[in-house]
């Protein structure tokens, strides 16, 4: 189904009362940056392009929530310009957050009641590296034909392709479709957006060419030289910036804001590069040196997650890269490990 | 389309906690204290599984309970002063609230324990899940072949349960031994002096056949683990309750991995051989 642009901020515009709408914008300071702000009539939005700053679990397990009672509102919510890397990691926070065992109470609360709009990256950023984990920049159906986005926009000339993703898409198409007409693609729009996917897959490759896109992750848990450790480590800061900023990253410490009888429980990210962070009554800790917790995260992005939930645990989204202040980045951790 | 605030979840809130009044307080040394408590609602348990414990406005902290799983309506808790909650637990009095949630993990597999000689090896406040464990095996006490009790504490003044070894004494399927590591000035004792594991030289039991289950501070856990390997017992009948950080019990908050394994929902209680390879388990 085609829309075009104009119809698709037309319909924004009319069922913004009745649902929270977050679509990216550039930032303020840097232009460069996009970050997912509630929508508003009067500023130009960019659903295409590359991700945004923050993870999408800002939007669905945030940075500090009341879990007991669960804080999480029952709100409609619509997020718009959800790029693959961000998609990969809801799969990954849904394998770890809604089990059988365990429901997460606020991540239920806000994934139920949100549709997500995914779209094609046009662009890409520095530290981005979907490409070298294979994954392309923008939503694939898996092989059973499930997805986590509902609806998924690829631009094409001044108009949008959208691609059903699931049931709830289904029935936001209806909805749109009150508000505007859709028609179905031809057949050179559909070319186009394919040689569209094959020019940003390009340029991907471009920006990651120093880096060995067969990786072998194996090589994390298998090195346990301390030496190789410390020195991949050793600008490290400790500051748990690239934990905050994963989108995977799921850990938490619960806070007790308990008084007279009414149990209230605070939970906050928590980050496992911080020294305290499994460090147990009377002070021992498994990993009290610095390169021991650095190591950690790699063991648990690349091997820990995969073997819990059979996905990575990194995305490619390179916003720990983005983010480090120490200039550590992640694919060269990665490539010296291989090369050790 | 409605807008409402969550309040009727589907799903229970796995954070929901129930009030607990605390009964009765025993000193048992200078660290460690034992709570009655009384949940607001009968709390069922397997020994070997903890609970978190609130300590209202000032946190939260996994406890094994130290009284028999039979016991449903009220529970010991035995808790050393280690770090902030648990200064706050022992600041507490009676009549206090406290919360409680779980239970949480894996406890002891007792039909694997049936018919054969188990051995306890228990180390300071270590003594506490493995008391868990006696009064359970104790209530079907037909059902083991015998118990073998080894425990050991720093001084005499820091053995726990003073006063229910005598109890403990009186069944012949029970075999008691202790130890202190030194008996300082003015403290009387006139068992065995020297780490828990000296105890081991004493047993009489087939171990190749037999179950061990080990609880303690880290060193003890490590030191205790090889000695009881040397004695015979095989990796996978012995039974080790780690200690980790468990801030959530359900793999959440992954304070307490270890290796592949989270402490809280694959533990607490593991057998040897599966964790002997995992790195840093006795840390």
């Amino acid at each position: 189904m085609i829309i075009s642009k104009s119809d698709l901020l037309h319909f924004f515009e009319n069922v913004k009362t009745d649902f929270d709408i977050f679509i990216p914008y550039a930032s303020e300071l840097d232009e460069d940056n996009l970050s997912y702000k509630k929508f508003s009539d009067n500023k130009e939005f960019i659903i295409n392009k590359y991700r945004t700053i923050d993870p999408i679990k800002t939007l669905f397990y945030l940075p500090i929530e009341s879990v007991l009672p669960a804080s999480a509102k029952k709100m409609k919510r619509i997020i718009v310009g959800v790029k693959n890397c961000d998609l990969l990691a809801l799969e990954v926070l849904d394998s770890a957050l809604l089990e059988d065992n365990f429901v997460e109470p606020n991540y239920k609360i806000w994934r139920d009641n949100t549709y997500i709009i995914s779209s094609d990256c046009t662009d890409a950023l520095s530290s981005c590296h979907c490409v070298l984990l294979d994954y392309p920049p923008y939503p694939e159906k898996s092989e059973d034909g499930t997805c986590i986005y509902d609806l998924n926009l690829s631009p094409v000339n001044d108009n949008f392709l959208i691609t059903i993703g699931s049931k709830k898409g289904d029935e936001l198409l209806e909805l749109i479709k009150k508000y505007c007409s859709v028609r179905d693609a031809s057949y050179e729009e559909k070319n186009k957006i394919e040689a569209q996917h094959a020019e940003i897959r390009k340029k991907l490759s471009d920006i990651n060419s120093d880096y060995s896109p067969d990786r072998k992750y194996d090589v994390i848990s298998d090195n346990k030289d301390e030496a190789t450790w410390k020195e991949l480590s050793a600008e490290c800061v400790e500051c748990g910036g690239c934990t905050n900023i994963c989108p995977t990253c799921y850990c938490i410490i619960l806070n007790d804001e308990s008084e007279n009888g009414n149990f209230k429980k605070i939970r906050t990210w928590d980050s496992c590069q911080l020294s305290g962070y499994a460090r147990v009554a009377g002070g021992d800790s498994p990993r009290p040196k610095l390169w021991e917790r650095f190591r950690h995260r790699y063991q648990t992005k690349f091997i820990r997650i995969n073997n819990s939930f059979s996905k990575l645990g990194c995305t490619g989204c390179g916003r720990c890269i983005s983010t480090c202040p120490a200039g550590i980045d992640l694919r060269e951790v990665i490539q010296s490990l291989q090369e050790v | 389309m409605p807008k409402e605030n969550a309040l009727d979840l589907t799903n229970p809130n796995p954070y929901e906690v129930l009030k607990a009044d605390v009964l009765d307080i025993i000193t048992e040394s200078p660290t460690i204290k034992t709570f009655r408590i009384k949940p607001e609602k009968s709390f069922e348990f397997e020994t070997g599984q903890f609970v978190e414990l609130t300590v209202p406005g000032i946190g939260e902290a996994p406890f094994t309970p130290s009284s028999s799983h039979y016991e449903k309506e009220e529970m010991d808790i035995t808790i050393m002063k280690a770090g902030f909650v648990t200064g706050a637990v022992h600041r507490l009095k009676k009549g206090d609230v406290l919360g409680i949630r779980g239970p949480y993990g894996k406890g002891y597999p007792l039909d694997k324990f049936k018919g054969k000689d188990v051995l306890l090896l228990g180390g300071g406040v270590g003594l506490a899940p493995l008391r868990c464990l006696l009064l359970t095996l104790i209530h079907d006490i037909d059902d083991y072949k015998s118990i073998t009790v080894c425990f050991g504490a720093r001084t005499p003044e820091d053995m726990i349960y003073k006063d229910h070894f005598d109890v403990w004494r009186k069944y012949d399927k029970i075999h008691l031994f202790r130890s202190v590591d030194t008996i300082p000035e003015g403290q009387k004792w006139d068992e065995k002096v020297g780490v828990v594991t000296v105890l081991l030289d004493d047993i009489k039991i087939n171990t190749e056949d037999a179950v061990a289950v080990a609880c303690g501070p880290p060193v003890m856990m490590k030191f205790g683990t090889f000695a009881l390997v040397d004695k015979g017992f095989k990796d996978e009948n012995i039974y080790l309750s780690m200690e980790k950080k468990m801030y959530c019990g359900f793999g959440q908050c992954r304070h307490c991995v270890m290796g592949k394994y989270y402490a809280c929902k694959d533990g607490p209680v593991f057998t040897y051989d599966v964790i002997k390879d995992e790195e840093k388990i006795w840390e």
